[in-house]
């Protein structure tokens, strides 16, 4: 089966500065793909030049088997782009920006207003099909802006950073969306450096860092090749400073960090970890009031190669950690 | 030319003319578009005919050529940045037509918008200074010719990589203005130094003018043929800047 999409030592240099770094990857036909990455990682960059937005400096893209270099129009027939920015028009309504986007992809004349009430009831926008975008909310407009994106079925479907902002129904919903879409067909790409979007949507994840591919695989395995990124989570009866409280000096202890009344310490063998940890609340006087242990989770991984620190950087929806410890809280 | 040709051929028309009629819908009534499309030929007009012993339809010919140079070149360098910033034009960069297809269609909302008008400014000589016109085809010609001339003109400017419609609004403006005073609209070519008049022909907005006064006075100083062809060729050779600045944009980013 030929690759929805095909990248070959894809480069792009805004003038000397290096976005995007000789980068190789193919998404498959009915994947659910995340490119994942901090800001200014090469994401909407790479985005751009598949979407034949932006010309590459060097290298070659294939959309369904079509070289984009050589015609764009077959590969661009096949696209559906969802850019960062809700890019509908707000002069005009709904209804309007469903059936500019229907003429301008030549959906069929007797297809176009079937398709636009069909997605106008599936994102609740139905009642307002008359309303003006602009008297729209952000999340309104974001359903709207998808909406037009998939009037004319595309097989392939880019989205650039889906939900930044949306108020969690919204999110929810257009996770719903994409889901659905995958289920029948439709190949996902999808860029975000909200890595719990990534854990939960995606078939595979790719995490790119200073214009550079750093790891690509499928979220789990992605996780088990990280196995240095396992911690032990503690909360005591007593609540612990950050600093000074020996726990950081435990045998086979990392890196300790503090996650609200909780301490988070990282270790590449948990099982050895949990009765020194239990010496240290005996020796202290403390009592456990939760311990667990956690498998590394998407961000761990993300920070570990993208060269973050860990419990440093706090995402807008911080992915929970696998849990698999024994009582207390979860 | 083979059925899928044709077929793409309807199709990539069909969208230039959808992009057009979206423009019209979306940019027509935007203050950007009555202040510098609408209202700024009535106000040169004006400015630089009351008082000055201007015969009616040596006005009214004025009037028509500098309300299609003003209004055609209105909409380029106003709605493709505006479009830029909103991110609006990447749906049309990304949508399956040829450049050249959606060039046409922003080249459309301009000539349009000059055809429109140039009506109003018509009726407005017909009825206020009693003119006549002479040679209505010619007209008709020459307002359809010069508003697709100025409006790749127009294009040309907003096809420059940028976001912001100001960084276009002044360089467009100042290349208008002066335009339209070596142009042969206040001073008429036969009464021009052989140096201004060798720079006037350099102007598209000559040829414009020189056709108005064939349509309306009967007489102009250019075979009326050579107007026309030079309005038609300096609208297609305007496109090609505008494509080069395109593909310049997608290598930059913009």
């Amino acid at each position: 089966m030929i690759n929805a999409i095909e990248v070959e030592n894809l480069t792009k240099y805004y003038e000397k500065f290096l976005a995007v770094d000789h980068i190789s990857f193919t998404v498959k036909q009915g994947e659910i793909f995340g490119f994942l990455g901090p800001n200014g990682a090469g994401k909407t960059t790479t985005q751009r030049m598949l979407t034949t937005l932006l010309t590459p400096t060097e290298g070659g893209i294939l959309i369904n088997g079509h070289d984009l270099a050589r015609d764009a129009y077959p590969a661009k027939q096949k696209i559906g782009l969802v850019p960062e920015e809700s890019n509908v028009y707000t002069e005009l309504t709904a209804w309007d920006n469903l059936m500019f986007t229907a003429r301008l992809y030549r959906v069929p004349r007797g297809e176009r207003a079937k398709r636009a009430q069909e997605l106008l009831e599936t994102f609740g926008l139905w009642e307002k099909r008359t309303v003006r975008a602009e008297n729209f909310s952000k999340g309104m407009r974001r359903r709207l802006s998808i909406a037009m994106a998939i009037i004319h079925k595309p097989a392939l479907l880019f989205l650039d950073e889906p939900t930044p902002g949306l108020d969690a129904q919204s999110i929810r919903a257009i996770w719903e969306l994409i889901r659905r879409m995958n289920a029948e067909g439709t190949t996902v790409f999808i860029t975000t450096h909200q890595i719990e979007e990534a854990n939960q949507l995606c078939n595979r994840v790719a995490i790119i860092s200073h214009g550079k591919i750093a790891a690509i695989d499928t979220p789990e395995r992605l996780k088990a090749n990280f196995r240095r990124v396992q911690s032990v989570e503690v909360a005591f009866d007593r609540e612990m400073a950050e600093q000074g409280s020996g726990l950081e000096s435990l045998p086979g202890v990392t890196t300790q960090v503090k996650v609200a009344d909780k301490m988070r310490l990282y270790t590449e063998d948990p099982s050895a970890l949990l009765p020194r940890v239990t010496q240290y609340a005996e020796s202290h006087n403390l009592r456990i009031v939760s311990l667990n242990t956690l498998g590394p989770s998407l961000e761990d991984v993300f920070l570990e190669v993208t060269g973050g620190q860990i419990g440093v950087i706090k995402h807008e929806t911080e992915e929970k950690p696998h849990r698999r410890g024994m009582g207390g809280r979860q | 030319m083979s059925r899928l040709n044709i077929q793409r051929l309807r199709d990539e028309l069909a969208q230039a003319w959808t992009v057009a009629v979206k423009d019209v819908r979306v940019y027509y009534l935007r203050p950007g578009m009555i202040m510098f499309g609408f209202l700024m030929p009535f106000f040169m007009f004006f400015s630089f005919s009351v008082r000055r012993e201007v015969g009616a339809a040596e006005g009214v010919a004025r009037l028509l050529a500098m309300t299609i140079f003003f209004t055609a070149g209105a909409a380029g360098p106003f709605i493709i940045p505006t479009e830029r910033r909103i991110g609006t034009y990447d749906r049309l960069l990304a949508a399956p037509m040829s450049l050249l297809t959606l060039l046409l269609g922003k080249t459309a909302v301009g000539t349009f918008f000059a055809v429109a008008v140039s009506g109003v400014a018509l009726l407005a000589g017909l009825l206020f200074f009693r003119a006549d016109i002479l040679q209505p085809g010619l007209l008709v010609a020459g307002i359809l010719l010069g508003a697709f001339s100025f409006a790749t003109l127009g294009l040309m400017f907003g096809s420059m990589p940028t976001t912001n419609p100001g960084d276009v609004q002044m360089p467009s403006t100042l290349l208008r203005w002066g335009l339209l005073f070596v142009s042969g609209v206040f001073i008429p070519l036969s009464e021009m130094a052989p140096a201004a008049r060798a720079i006037a022909y350099l102007s598209p907005l000559t040829y414009a003018q020189d056709v108005m006064n064939h349509a309306v006075l009967g007489s102009g100083l250019i075979n009326p043929w050579l107007d026309l062809a030079v309005l038609a060729l300096s609208g297609i050779l305007f496109l090609l800047p505008s494509i080069k600045m395109h593909q310049r944009a997608r290598v930059l980013g913009h």
